[in-house]
């Protein structure tokens, strides 16, 4: 079994699952992505399984080093995100959960566009359901936001897959040569990177997730589409920079953001930022940096919506402005938290420290100064909104003197393992490097890097600490790219519904008058004559007011006289007359 | 109180010029124009905190951003 594909264990274990005792079902998950671990180490580099498909031979698996660097994140992600997910008894939430792990594993093991379609799309419909999940009204609008966005996405990466067959006659997933076809396909895989102005679906819909939900969330998808870029698009100069630029965008949006879960959010796109910048530099330590780099993120990231979600749980609130002075009932937290924030700032000894340098590295090493900088200044900002404003407003500030709901054991065994994962890698990174698709000749510890990064985050800490009476988060939301969407979604509502009804309404109210006045005039035309006359009579030359006419027709009524017939007739007998002689 | 602080940071930043001097910049690799400027990353750092924090407030204060209830007033479904 060294080419089993390892996303059909786990859609079998989404399928099973309903069937098996209630009781059981949390402890399955966990097993499920067990045995995926074990085929996972058991696959062969080089493997592959086919299968054929019409005229086309798909390959359902395809292992190398890329794609086995990510499957190995994903499973232990899967698994941690069970572990802290334990408590959970919604059915719905564990089945979705093992679906999207599972379609995620799909996607960076297909070996060919259509299989990498398919899904690409069982991915986007089962984190939908860990978004419903929730079941608030925000969380089920936000929910048809995301489902809406990504079915476009789906469909502009179907329209690029299929021009791509007409061109090249091939279904296999490799990089890139340009065209229509690619850029389509590039447009999706930007999608759901969240590369601005592509991000404004992150940010709204992941904060709405379930508590759990939102973990699993912030792992895979932005992630799967690093892996998309890293295969089909590495160097592409365009990446670069897009890359660098949504690194600083992220953490000048998490910066306004007052929903801790939402800050959160931008910082994935900060982070994601760091990873399409090093995909788009496109050397081999450059490609290695990111694919580093999305390890240590889904771990850390992981870790940090873990934190955020404990505080959600056990006191209901995610808010900056309504939390604060947690620290005496929820320290455990936020040990945890910090190792997380801590991994994402870049600080020595963490995981961030050895993966983020390395994207930094790979700019030095192709000499792009501005690239540098930029990806240090998301560095700071990353310190300050993470490391030190959100625990700062959430466990300190003012004591709002919450009571926190005891929380259950299993979130606080997840955090545990991921904490330990994100130590282990910065203390040995050796367990990461050696896993990476190229061989790594990199050393983070040096003493200039070291220095560098001391310096950048203690001073980082220095002007927050100088403006931290002055701080206030504010009650406000933030406008991001998906107002272009929600506000004139009002406007389009109103033109394809309210107006098209109303257009229907006048129309129908029309010929309802035309029906009834047909009726009116049908039931009794020389009454109607009769009555529009002298009502024209009454209007123009101030005749009586006229008395209406009965409904219906009865012949004496309207019956003429016999002498104005008498008089027709001999009317008429004069103008033959007059018409015989004179012409 | 405060005093000790400042004291510490000043302190703090006299330390890593002396360590970029005497460790980093004699031995850089990778000629950037900020490569032979002892403890520009301390001043990077300050800078690029402040300058996020001021941005980021501009933005929001002048542009982007809205009360909450800005995209579904009247509670109103879809």
């Amino acid at each position: 079994m060294s080419n089993f594909p390892l996303a059909f264990i786990l859609i079998l274990g989404a399928i099973l699952l309903p069937i098996l005792p209630r009781p059981v079902r949390s402890s399955a998950c966990l097993i499920f992505s067990v045995v995926a671990f074990i085929f996972l180490i058991n696959l062969e580099l080089g493997a592959s399984l086919t299968a054929p498909f019409l005229n086309y031979e798909l390959v359902l698996c395809r292992v190398d080093r890329l794609s086995l660097t990510f499957g190995y994140v994903f499973v232990i992600m899967g698994f941690l995100g069970s572990v802290y997910g334990f408590h959970v008894k919604d059915t719905l939430q564990q089945v979705v959960a093992l679906l999207y792990v599972g379609s995620s594993l799909g996607v960076v093991f297909a070996g060919d566009l259509l299989t990498l379609l398919v899904f690409w799309e069982i991915m986007a419909v089962s984190s939908l359901f860990l978004i419903w999940a929730r079941k608030t009204p925000e969380a089920r609008r936000a929910g048809f936001r995301y489902l809406l966005v990504h079915a476009f996405g789906g469909s502009v990466l179907m329209a690029g897959i299929l021009w791509h067959l007409g061109e090249t006659g091939s279904l296999l997933f490799n990089h890139f040569e340009g065209g229509i076809a690619s850029y389509l396909i590039l447009f999706s895989f930007a999608l759901n990177a969240a590369v601005p102005p592509l991000n404004g679906w992150l940010p709204d819909s992941y904060p709405e997730g379930t508590v759990a939900g939102s973990v699993f969330l912030s792992a895979f998808t932005t992630k799967v589409a690093v892996y998309a870029l890293a295969r089909g698009f590495a160097g592409l100069e365009l990446l670069m920079w897009a890359g660098a630029i949504m690194a600083v965008y992220g953490v000048v949006f998490a910066f306004l953001a007052n929903d801790g879960r939402r800050l959160l959010s931008y910082h994935i796109i900060s982070q994601v930022g760091y990873m399409v910048c090093g995909v788009g530099i496109g050397t081999a330590i450059a490609v290695n940096g990111a694919i580093a780099h999305a390890f240590a993120h889904i771990l850390y990231k992981g870790l940090l919506f873990m934190g955020m979600g404990t505080v959600l749980y056990a006191t209901g609130r995610n808010k900056m402005t309504e939390l604060g002075g947690l620290v005496r009932s929820m320290w455990l937290p936020l040990i945890f938290f910090m190792v997380g924030a801590f991994s994402i700032s870049g600080v020595p000894l963490f995981s961030g420290f050895v993966s983020k340098s390395m994207v930094v590295y790979a700019a030095e090493l192709s000499h792009l100064g501005a690239v540098v900088l930029l990806l240090n200044l998301a560095s700071i900002g990353t310190f300050l909104s993470i490391g030190l404003k959100l625990p700062y407003f959430t466990w300190f500030s003012t004591d709002r003197s919450l009571k926190p709901k005891p929380v259950p054991l299993g979130m606080y065994i997840g955090m545990g393992l991921t904490s330990v994962i994100c130590i282990a890698i910065g203390v040995y990174p050796a367990l990461l490097y050696n896993l990476l698709p190229y061989p790594v000749h990199y050393q983070p510890y040096t003493a200039s890097h070291l220095i560098e990064t001391m310096q950048l985050l203690i001073f980082t800490g220095l002007a927050f600490w100088l403006v931290i009476r002055k701080l206030h988060v504010e009650e406000n939301i933030t406008l991001d790219t998906d107002w272009f969407y929600r506000r004139p979604s009002r406007l389009a509502y109103n033109v394809f519904s309210v107006w098209v009804s109303r257009f229907f309404e006048a129309v129908e109210n029309l010929s309802l008058r035309l029906a009834r006045f047909t009726v009116k005039l049908g039931a009794n035309p020389p009454g109607y004559l009769v009555e529009t006359a002298r009502s024209a009579g009454y209007v123009f030359f101030h005749t009586k007011r006229p008395v209406p006419e009965p409904l219906t027709f009865s012949p004496d009524r309207y019956r003429i006289s016999l002498g104005v017939m008498v008089l027709v007739v001999l009317l008429c007998l004069i103008v033959l007359l007059a018409w015989d002689i004179f012409v | 109180m405060k005093r000790v602080w400042v004291l510490i940071f000043i302190s703090v930043l006299i330390i890593f010029v002396l360590l970029d001097l005497l460790l980093v910049s004699g031995h850089v690799h990778l000629e950037f124009p900020w490569s032979h400027i002892a403890g520009f990353f301390s001043l990077f750092g300050f800078i690029g905190c402040l300058a996020i924090m001021a941005v980021a407030k501009l933005l929001g204060h002048y542009w982007l951003q809205r009360k909450e209830d800005y995209y579904n007033k009247r509670g109103d479904d879809e």
